[in-house]
């Protein structure tokens, strides 16, 4: 004990005496120490966020796949834009009930990933299907407004499509749809229709609608699921807008970003993504060119506005617009160009005028909530699957509305999804087996089809099947009828093929544990299932934790060994330095233990010092940070912060392992110097050599 | 039947008078295919039930039952899903070498490729059509094979330039002892081997001259890029009794679904 406290006091009088050395490798372990804990505690905490976002939002803690999946399925990145051969789970009530019975499990809830392109109604449709009901409804002045709308359209359409015959090699479809946009451009069309409505009406929905073609390539990613087990087992889900729909309805709920972004009139959707940038990115439009580029698309937007207001509208809109830019010659087009030229000190006015003088006269999304719309996929194969879905309403996850990679998925209900797919039900599968029944086909086994089907001379019938009446076939068929089209039977939901499931757990820390469990669950039951941990099934997110980690340690190990030859080169030319002192310890009786002691010693007490002060101040920052939290508008930071602000939490753990690692690594850097001060005979001190 | 029956007895006599294993020229390679287009060949215009089977590796299976409307004199053709009731009014219509696809769901037709997989399945548009072989293909004799019990002529048939084929390179084997064809392979530009078909039953309908109409009962079709996948076509029955012009329209298609 005596000696401890010797030791102690040799090893502070020499860090006092050689100050220089201490403060440089001191800084070098406060720094290393401080980015151990400031780096890891961070990397935890936006791994905590990240485990939220994704757990409580899409993908439940644990995926269930098929074990016979090629590929792995993957919600976030790029291979999860390409087709993934994930097999199939054929009967999801097995998979449920099964999962249901292990301890922990929460939730069990039927899923599919897949995208559709939605087939909208372009505006022009919408014009003359609305000019129709004003005829049903029979007031002159709505008539008169919707006639003027459409009329514009066809004058704009009659444009485009005269300059594409300027530009490209006619031909006689060419010539057709001029003509008969020639025809609708006319006056005495108008005054016909007016008169007797129905002919010409005709002519509109058939002839024209067909002539503006607005698809774009839109593709809408989807989950097929359980709408009401997927709403009440991810808490982070909330409705925005509309409803949910009633349990055994289809539909589909589009995330509010993706409404935002693709279903949105495309002018308000520009000023609504400036008026983001400037208040909550605090980003100005004098000085970023991304901002500049939208304000000169906006400019070309007009008619994407003035295509949909009525004549009084219009006519409102324009005296309003006349007052502001009394100079600007031209019609409302101009005027509304020059109104969209915005700046940073009139966008906040502009903005307000558009919600309040333009936003009530136009339909502000493609599809309204409450609206129906048809959404195609493709099969693996190519071959196109529809169906008609209503959008019963918009949704949103809690904290990340931001966020394009939570908002990229919307929610279709499982039978539309089946359909989409192809994907069986208990219904569909007894309905192909009683057509199969009809028809006797033989398995053969692919690996010896010709001698199996050449076994012997074939024989060449007379005459098909007989009593086999084609015209009846033809006079039988069998659309679903509307009502197949808007409900299903919840029952069914339960037993038919998915394509995978998640699980949410009680408790996330037992994830290892409830795995296991599930996989021996399904092994002993002899289901072809196979459990997914969440941060396997996340691609390109997942790994990016990983890779931050990595580097991190990467960066930290480099000062460490950094600080280990400085610490390990200062000890070797202060033991030279002290070869005096050494020898004479040495003659006066201390022994090699004693000198190799006091040299681990004061490395040892100035990397806990100054670990102590790195812990300290990363402590201290983190805890400012935990109170202030660290803020973000960047969509992708939102999805690994959880939300627009990280609240990170020390976790004890970390300043503990920071504190282990300085010691070791002081021990190792002073071991060799230390040892050379040992060896050093009191002789060759006492004479003074070296 | 006239022409068939000279066919058929020219044939008789180039194979008695070589000897057994003898090469067949160019000339006698294309009368061979020139018979089958002929056998099948319905001469007016042609009606028939088929059932489709597709049967894909980890996936569920899908049934289809169609109808089938041709008038091969001009080329024209439809075939309309009449079962299951999710597929029921979905259909094809071939006018001028062109394949549109009708969805009522979506109300809108679209143009489709001579490739298109019709329904999803490994089937193509010529699976259901006449045959033409001597029309879009050169032909050339490769050899005898045994395939199973039967001794058979392999034949290939490469596209004539402009000709509107699925695949390029066909590899035919025909029955010595009848003539009838019994296993079709079919190629990519490159070489690749596209799908392999078999024909293990075929029976005959007359039509109003009398002649026989040659029908393959049963084409089991695999897929030989997406290993694994297979394809079943039955034709139930066919029947050979003139059409209305109206069933080769897209408006006749619609309005099967309204």
């Amino acid at each position: 004990m005596e000696s401890l406290r010797i030791l102690l006091l040799m090893a502070f009088r020499s860090l006092g005496g050689h100050k220089i050395k201490g403060l440089i490798v001191g800084s070098l372990l406060a720094f290393g120490t401080f980015l151990f804990v400031l780096g890891t505690t961070l990397l935890e905490s936006v791994e905590r966020a990240m485990e939220a976002s994704i757990t409580r939002s899409i993908t439940g803690h644990i995926q269930l796949v098929s074990a016979r999946a090629v590929d792995r399925l993957t919600f976030f990145g790029p291979e999860a834009s390409s087709d993934q051969d994930i097999g199939v789970l054929p009967d999801f009530s097995r998979v449920r009930e099964v999962a249901s019975k292990i301890p922990g499990v929460a939730a069990v809830i039927p899923m599919g990933r897949y995208y559709g392109q939605p087939i909208l109604n372009t505006e022009l449709d919408e014009a003359i299907e609305a000019l129709e009901e004003a005829f049903a409804e029979g007031d002159p002045a709505v008539i008169e407004d919707r006639i003027g709308k459409v009329r514009r359209m066809a004058a704009r359409l009659k444009e485009d499509y005269l300059r594409a015959a300027a530009l490209a090699a006619d031909d006689e479809e060419h010539e057709k749809a001029i003509a008969a946009l020639d025809r609708v451009t006319s006056e005495e069309f108008w005054t016909s229709l007016r008169h007797a409505p129905e002919e010409g009406l005709q002519f509109l929905a058939f002839e024209i609608a067909k002539l503006s073609d607005d698809e774009s390539m839109l593709y809408l990613p989807f989950i097929g699921t359980d709408l009401h087990r997927y709403a009440e087992s991810f808490v982070h889900f909330e409705m925005v807008e509309g409803e949910m729909p009633p349990p055994g309805t289809r539909g589909i709920l589009i995330s509010q970003a993706a409404y935002d972004q693709f279903f949105k009139n495309r002018p308000a959707r520009v000023l609504d993504l400036l008026h983001e940038a400037k208040t909550l990115d605090g980003r100005r439009i004098a000085d970023d060119a991304a901002l500049q580029d939208l304000v000169s698309r906006l400019k070309e937007m007009t008619a994407q506005v003035t295509m949909h207001l009525s004549p009084r509208a219009a006519t409102e809109l324009d005296a309003k617009l006349r007052e502001r830019f009394p100079k600007v010659e031209g019609d409302l087009d101009a005027r509304l160009a020059a109104f969209f030229e915005v700046d940073d000190e009139n966008f906040a006015e502009r903005y307000e005028f558009f919600q309040k003088e333009v936003v009530p006269h136009i339909p502000l999304y493609r599809v309204p909530v409450g609206g129906t719309f048809t959404l195609r996929s493709m099969t693996k194969s190519g071959y196109p699957k529809a169906v008609n879905v209503r959008l019963w309403g918009t949704f949103r996850f809690k904290s990340l509305e931001r966020s394009e990679l939570a908002s990229a998925y919307s929610l279709i209900d499982l039978a539309s999804f089946r359909d989409l797919l192809g994907l069986m039900t208990a219904e569909k599968r007894r309905e192909l087996d009683s057509i199969r029944e009809e028809v006797e086909v033989s398995e053969i086994d692919p690996n010896d089809v010709e001698a199996f089907l050449f076994g012997e001379a074939p024989v060449i019938e007379e005459g098909g099947e007989a009593d086999l009446d084609l015209d009846a076939r033809l006079a039988a068929l069998d659309r679903p009828t509307d009502e197949d089209s808007d409900t299903f039977d919840p029952a069914e939901i339960e037993k038919g093929t998915i394509l995978h499931a998640a699980v949410v757990l009680h408790d996330p820390g037992k994830l290892r544990e409830v795995m296991a469990r599930l996989q021996e669950a399904f092994d002993r039951e002899g289901l072809e299932v196979k459990p997914l941990a969440w941060s396997e099934v996340t691609g390109i997110i997942g790994q990016l934790v990983v890779v931050l980690r990595a580097v991190l340690y990467v960066l930290i190990g480099i000062i460490f060994v950094v600080a280990l030859v400085i610490i390990n080169n200062s000890m070797v030319m202060a033991t030279m330095d002290r070869i005096g002192e050494i020898g004479t310890m040495r003659a006066i009786g201390a022994r090699r233990g004693f000198v190799l002691a006091l040299f681990l010693l004061e490395t040892l007490v100035l990397g806990f010092f100054a670990s102590a002060l790195g812990a300290l101040a990363a402590s201290a920052l983190l805890a400012l940070l935990g109170q202030t939290g660290i803020h973000t508008h960047q969509p992708f930071l939102i999805f690994l912060f959880g939300g627009t602000a990280l609240y990170p939490a020390i976790d004890l753990a970390n300043v503990v392992w920071s504190f282990a690692v300085i010691v070791v690594i002081s021990v190792i850097s002073t071991f060799y110097p230390a040892r050379l001060a040992a060896r050093v005979p009191p002789v060759v001190a006492m004479q003074g050599k070296e | 039947m006239s022409t068939v029956r000279t066919r058929l007895a020219a044939i008789a006599l180039v194979l008695l008078f070589a000897s057994p294993a003898a090469a067949l020229t160019d000339e006698e390679a294309l009368e061979l295919i020139k018979l089958q287009d002929e056998r099948q060949n319905s001469v007016g215009d042609y009606k028939a039930l088929v059932f489709i089977e597709q049967k894909e590796r980890n996936k569920n299976d899908q049934v289809y039952e169609a109808l089938v409307y041709r008038r091969d004199v001009t080329d024209k053709m439809v075939i309309l899903f009449v079962r299951p009731k999710e597929e029921a009014g979905k259909g094809y219509l071939r006018v001028d070498k062109n394949l549109f696809f009708y969805d009522p769901t979506v109300g809108k037709w679209e143009r489709r490729t001579e490739r298109d997989r019709i329904g999803g399945t490994t089937s193509r548009r010529q699976d259901f059509d006449r045959s033409r072989l001597a029309e879009n293909f050169n032909v050339k004799w490769l050899g005898e094979e045994k395939l199973g019990k039967l001794d058979t002529h392999k034949l290939e048939l490469r596209a004539k330039p402009g000709a509107d084929v699925a695949f390029p390179v066909v590899h035919l084997w025909i029955d010595k002892a009848t003539n009838n064809l019994l296993k079709r392979q079919e190629f990519a530009l490159s070489g690749r081997l596209m799908r392999t078909t078999f024909l293990p039953k075929w029976f005959t309908v007359k039509n109003s001259q009398g002649k026989d109409v040659w029908v393959p009962r049963e084409q089991r079709i695999f897929d030989e890029v997406e290993k694994g996948n297979q394809t079943t076509v039955v034709i139930r029955q066919v029947e050979l009794q003139p059409l209305d012009d109206s069933y080769f329209t897209k408006a006749w298609l619609e309005a099967r679904s309204r």
